[in-house]
């Protein structure tokens, strides 16, 4: 939102390619339909707060470096921000600034009781010996320590962080702040705090929209053939679920290429095969086939991009196969892309919607943490089931009313709840 | 309880003080030794380990309280924090008369070990007044508990450090603490301290927790011992909150409690002794002296040799020794109280092939419906009776299933198994922590 011009024109051509001006574009789309006024929209473009920190560390070899960190809190009218930390070399505050807004829109969407952020540290993980992540994870800890905390801003893993970021995280935090305090962040380990199922949270999300949107279009499990791009974290896991639950996985792909099997992938073996050998590639039972674009052109009844962004546009979408797309990733359908699938009447369950799982699961362990007991997994998946059944509702409820497609709808679904909690609050002076 | 008696010396309950157990001058040093050979046989990371031969924190406070007739008394007060990488600390509050800081550091570093086999999120940490709290009145040992918790105020509190009764701290001790934090954090604490009175955010089910927790590890031992889950025959040794709850309990269950005891005495009768009767005359008499019945009166030592399948002892530390060891019949001994087997008769007992479930797994329960306590206080909502009840369950069985697995693929005895399940969990949090620099 931050990205685009405060008066940015919805119907200038934007770069199909950049996923922060297709959300700026549904932003707008969707406030048009609520009716926000100016004021309002104002106050939601613009991050509430961002902070850049120097951090400087001692390096091995006893060189001082110094990093620059951000942390960006754009919403915390529904509760405490909350958003990954990247470690990238291309980190900019403009993406930043754009992640923490996508996050607003994304907790809005499930319900969770938290606005958006994001941080990240210009660095080179790959160059970096594990004590220099250490350092550099408590130095930016204790540089943006005033605006964080259980009830400020609960980070999370994001690119190139982990469990073991996040422990050192909550170590540095607890111990600045004279008590354990585990619910700072979450996608902690299990040992310190973490939550049970948060693992195949994302892809249990998956599971359970995909199976409310084969509902509503009549498409039985038995009878939905499902092509998965991506068999990490997202794909492989919500393809093993969904397999569980009677779908036939017909194809799956990773980086390398794509397999297929018409009468239905074994997923438990596929997913054996890729952890003892590191991919799809020479997985016995299917057939090896191109992988990329070409793999979602395959003709099925679902289609779940799980992989990365920019995979349906104008240029392939008119050569889609499927009934349902699950955006499993962040991004997949261009806007332009997506508009073309709409118009095919091709159902999109849209990434803020369809990959809110992991956001959902990250809520519990908050939850968990600040009460100090701990769930069976059973018991968090039982609960993030309820927050996905509830959620699609919301949106198909939207979208009928409104008449427009799914991913508008949760827009304006998560816009409005926005909104509607800040007009309640009122601009505190 | 406070102003009536010094009830260390006379009540089986209490846990009894280490330095009873340990003819060793460094009762840290040997509580640690069994943790150390665990450590070994895991083959951890020396450096990491190192950080836990020694407690993070100790502190020594100086306690001036005014006494009824106009007197200053100064009076010593402790606290050891043994090991935070879990959660925050927890621990027994001791009014005690020549409490010294090794002991507590051993309770504390004990505590750590406990809560990391229960899988509860929470440090060891020990600490207490000394004073002998029957030499004083009810008015001057809330003075002094008040001035104690103020004076360790920065250190303690639900996410730092939790207090829990033990040694003559009754709930009515543990409101004061309870009171004392919230006044000076002008706001309601009660997750500071757990034991308290069920109208100040106390638990359901606390008075009976670690006899729960016994029954609980009962059933799963019988199984593995290949005893029937019915009518067995059961000793225990004590008659109070531990092994007189349990007693009924187990009746209940359908075993037969052939041998009980109290400090007084032990009760005999192999066909099985009427509990509901013996405890009503305990109830109003104070001790089975003189109650009546078709038993035979013998020794505490006596008892614990006598026929019986399982053997409980809930009593002081140190009741099963090695010449009993050597005597005793039964197949499967649950360690009730804290070190009641001595590492002597623990060896003579393996040797034996006599199963001994280990103290700090047996009587957990205690430790788990504290952390119960601190949860619904944190949530501000209270759980039902039922509630408490099925999640310790849950607890006790999921610790026994672990402490189970690790001594098949360790071909370990249970007390060892117990240890190995505490250092790893123990020093996997404090890896992935981290050391703060």
């Amino acid at each position: 939102m931050s990205t685009a011009p405060a008066a940015a024109d919805k119907k200038a051509p934007a770069n199909e390619f950049n996923p922060f001006e297709s959300m700026a574009q549904l932003f707008n789309t969707a406030a048009d339909h609520l009716g926000l006024d100016h004021g309002l929209r104002e106050v939601l473009r613009r991050p509430d707060r961002e902070m850049t920190v120097a951090i400087p560390i001692v390096m091995d070899d006893g060189r001082i470096e110094v990093f620059t960190g951000y942390r960006v809190q754009h919403n915390f009218s529904r509760g405490p921000c909350k958003g990954g930390i990247r470690y990238a070399p291309d980190v900019n505050l403009d993406e930043v600034r754009a992640l923490a807004a996508w996050m607003t829109w994304k907790c809005a969407v499930v319900d969770v009781p938290f606005g958006g952020g994001k941080g990240g540290v210009i660095c080179d993980p790959r160059k970096l010996s594990k004590n220099e992540l250490e350092r550099i994870t408590r130095r930016y800890t204790a540089a943006i320590l005033d605006i964080l905390g259980p009830d400020r801003d609960v980070p999370a893993p994001d690119m190139n962080t982990n469990e073991q970021t996040m422990a050192w995280i909550m170590d540095t935090y607890s111990m600045h702040v004279r008590k354990t305090t585990t619910a700072v962040v979450t996608g902690k380990p299990i040992a310190l705090g973490g939550s049970r199922g948060r693992t195949e949270a994302t892809g249990r999300g998956v599971l359970f929209t995909t199976r409310e949107a084969c509902k509503n279009l009549g498409i039985a499990p038995k009878d939905a053939r499902v092509v998965v791009q991506g068999s990490g974290n997202v794909g492989g896991i919500g393809a093993m679920l969904l397999q569980r639950e009677g779908y036939t996985i017909i194809s799956i792909s990773d980086q390398y290429g794509a397999i297929m099997n018409e009468k239905g992938l074994d997923m438990p073996a596929v997913l054996a095969h890729v952890k003892a050998t590191g991919k799809l590639q020479g997985y016995p039972g299917a057939e090896a086939i191109e992988g990329g674009k070409k793999q979602l052109e395959i003709p099925c009844e679902v289609l779940v991009p799980a992989a990365t962004e920019n995979q349906i546009t104008t240029e392939n979408a008119a050569r889609i196969n499927a009934k349902l797309i699950v955006e499993g990733a962040n991004g997949p359908c261009t806007a332009a892309g997506s508009k073309m699938l709409d118009d095919r009447g091709i159902m999109v369950v849209p990434d803020i919607l369809a990959n809110a799982g992991g956001v959902t699961v990250s809520y519990f362990e908050w939850v968990q943490d600040r009460m100090g007991y701990f769930w069976t997994e059973e018991r968090v998946n039982t609960s993030l089931e309820q927050v996905m059944v509830k959620s699609f509702e919301d949106v198909s409820a939207v979208a009928q009313k409104y008449k427009v497609s799914m991913r508008i709808a949760a827009y304006i679904l998560s816009i409005d709840r926005v909104a509607t909690v800040y007009r309640m609050r009122g601009v505190f002076a | 309880m406070i102003g009536t008696s010094d009830i260390s010396a006379l009540d089986y309950d209490d846990p009894a003080p280490i330095s009873h157990a340990v003819e060793d001058e460094n009762p840290f040093g040997t509580m640690m030794a069994s943790f150390d050979e665990a450590a070994d046989r895991l083959g951890l990371d020396p450096d990491i380990y190192a950080i836990l031969r020694k407690p993070d924190r100790e502190i020594q406070v100086s306690m001036p309280v005014q006494m009824d007739d106009g007197v200053m008394a100064v009076l010593d007060g402790f606290r050891v924090q043994h090991n935070a990488g879990l959660g925050p600390y927890f621990g027994p509050l001791r009014i005690q008369a020549g409490l010294r800081m090794d002991e507590l550091r051993a309770v504390a570093g004990w505590m750590t070990w406990k809560c990391a086999v229960l899988d509860v999120p929470f440090g060891g940490a020990a600490g207490g007044i000394r004073m002998a709290s029957s030499r004083y009145s009810r008015g001057e040992v809330e003075r002094a508990v008040r001035r104690y918790v103020a004076a360790l105020l920065s250190d303690i509190g639900p996410e730092r450090d939790i207090f829990s009764s033990d040694v003559a701290t009754d709930e009515g001790v543990m409101a004061w603490v309870m009171d004392t934090v919230s006044m000076h954090a002008r706001h309601t604490e009660n997750a500071a301290v757990t034991g308290k009175p069920l109208a100040l955010g106390g638990t359901h089910g606390h008075a009976d927790s670690v006899a729960q927790g016994l029954r609980a590890v009962l059933r799963e031992a019988l199984e593995v011992v290949g005893l029937p889950q019915r009518g067995v025959r059961i000793v225990i040794q004590g008659a109070g909150m531990r092994g007189g709850n349990l007693a009924s309990l187990l009746v209940l269950d359908g075993h037969k409690i052939v041998g009980l005891s109290d400090v007084h005495g032990a009760l005999y009768d192999e066909r099985g002794l009427d509990i509901r009767s013996l405890l009503g005359w305990r109830a109003e008499h104070g001790s089975l002296r003189g109650a009546v019945g078709s038993f035979e009166r013998i020794t505490n030592e006596e008892m614990l040799v006598r026929p019986c399948d399982v053997l409980i002892p809930c009593a002081v530390a140190g009741t099963v020794h090695l010449r009993i060891a050597r005597a005793l019949h039964a197949k499967l001994i649950i360690e009730g109280a804290h070190g009641s087997i001595s590492s002597r008769a623990d060896r003579v007992l393996f040797d034996r092939g006599v199963h001994v479930v280990p103290d700090i797994l047996a009587t957990g329960g205690g430790a788990v419906v504290n952390y119960f306590e601190w949860v619904q206080n944190r949530a501000g909502y209270a759980w039902t009776p039922e509630t408490v009840q099925k999640r310790l369950l849950r607890f006790m069985t999921n610790a026994w299933v672990e402490v189970h697995k690790l001594r098949l693929e360790h071909k370990v005895s249970l007390r060892m198994a117990a240890h190995m399940l505490a250092v790893q969990r123990v020093s996997q949090a404090d890896g992935l922590r981290g050391i703060y620099a």
